[in-house]
């Protein structure tokens, strides 16, 4: 483009340079205008299939996106997988509290048993026992059910990764909505951090000692 | 040192089972007079209702949080003296430091076995 536009402004200058001289006649006016006609019709053939080209980059990248945006499964995602990871962590909680429930009752009858009468103590405790054993099989299940949501994480997450790949996009701060904000600054005023890993939190002979002023004492736990 | 086990102790947690093991745990020690709480608010009109001789808080509840209880029991004249033990899972330096500051007596870190509780109580007791 760039070269054809020269040429045709070569042109008039070098028109209007000849006849810088001479008197100017209707008909080098003319002969100007046609010549100026001229590369204004090139110039803009050739901007129209620079837009053409451009718009359809624009075009095929869009078509681009749709195609990761449909990769992602935002639908099955949002509809079917979440909603089965949450009933499976949901299941997870109501069988541990089931399981905490069923060994402390067993625990809380050993130890109200009267253990004046041997045999009978012995026979409750064996069979409260047996209880606990039973009770303990929900870790199974449990461990079962955690793969199912690691998996769903796992698919999320692949999904995501390609999709950011993609875009070739960079994080950027703030909330996604209201309530997620207010979270995080509930959570930042309070202090809530949860539960820590193995690591990560002090342990309590570190917590004794920041209680009593001692902070330089290293903690015990492992990791 | 003598520790009153006819003291009326106040349990605070969201969650029946931890109030449970604890309570089990007190009622091993020999504390019998034991009442819960399912957070802050709810443990804060209990205080208001009835004189504790300890409280013993998990700090990450809704809507209020032990955290916020504590504050609020340190800035009641009727309340401030109550002794006051966090057990909670949250382990990081800053919530000790924040805890220290705004007034607990001592601090639990879950998990936790019976030993540490009686030791903590103890020496809450001993101050």
């Amino acid at each position: 483009m760039t070269v054809a536009n020269t040429q045709h402004f070569d042109r008039i200058a070098e028109y209007l340079r000849l006849k810088r001289q001479d008197d100017v006649s209707l008909a080098d006016v003319v002969a100007l205008a046609e010549i100026t006609a001229e590369s204004l019709q090139t110039f803009f053939e050739t901007m129209d299939a620079a837009i053409y080209r451009e718009l359809r980059e624009i075009s095929d990248y869009i078509n681009a996106m749709k195609a990761e945006i449909a990769a992602l499964g935002v639908h099955e995602i949002r509809e079917t997988r979440i909603p089965a990871a949450g009933q499976e962590l949901d299941a997870i909680v109501k069988s541990t509290e089931a399981a905490t429930n069923t060994i402390m009752e067993c625990a809380e009858a050993v130890m109200a048993a009267d253990s004046k009468d041997a045999d009978a103590f012995k026979a409750l405790v064996d069979e409260k026992m047996m209880i606990v054993f039973e009770a303990c099989s929900f870790q199974d299940l449990t461990g079962q059910r955690i793969a199912k949501v690691v998996e769903t994480l796992q698919h999320i997450e692949g999904r995501v990764s390609r999709f950011a790949a993609a875009v070739n996009t960079k994080d950027i701060g703030g909330f996604v909505d209201e309530q997620e904000k207010r979270r995080a600054e509930r959570k930042a005023k309070l202090i809530l951090h949860g539960p820590q890993l193995d690591g990560e939190g002090i342990a309590q002979d570190e917590v004794d000692s920041l209680l009593k002023g001692d902070a330089t004492k290293k903690s015990s736990r492992k990791t | 040192m003598t520790i009153d086990l006819t003291m009326p102790i106040l349990v605070v947690d969201d969650y029946n089972t931890m109030i449970r093991i604890i309570r089990n745990l007190l009622k091993q020690l020999g504390f019998e007079d034991v009442d819960d709480a399912s957070d802050g608010s709810a443990a804060l009109a209990k205080m208001r209702e009835k004189k504790y001789g300890l409280v013993i808080s998990d700090w990450n509840m809704e809507p209020m949080t032990g955290y916020e209880l504590l504050k609020e029991v340190r800035q009641d004249p009727g309340l401030a003296k109550t002794p006051f033990i966090m057990v909670t899972a949250e382990s990081k330096t800053e919530n000790v430091i924040a805890a220290k500051k705004a007034g607990v007596n001592n601090y639990i870190v879950k998990p936790f076995n019976a030993q540490t509780l009686k030791t903590k109580i103890e020496a809450v007791f001993a101050e």
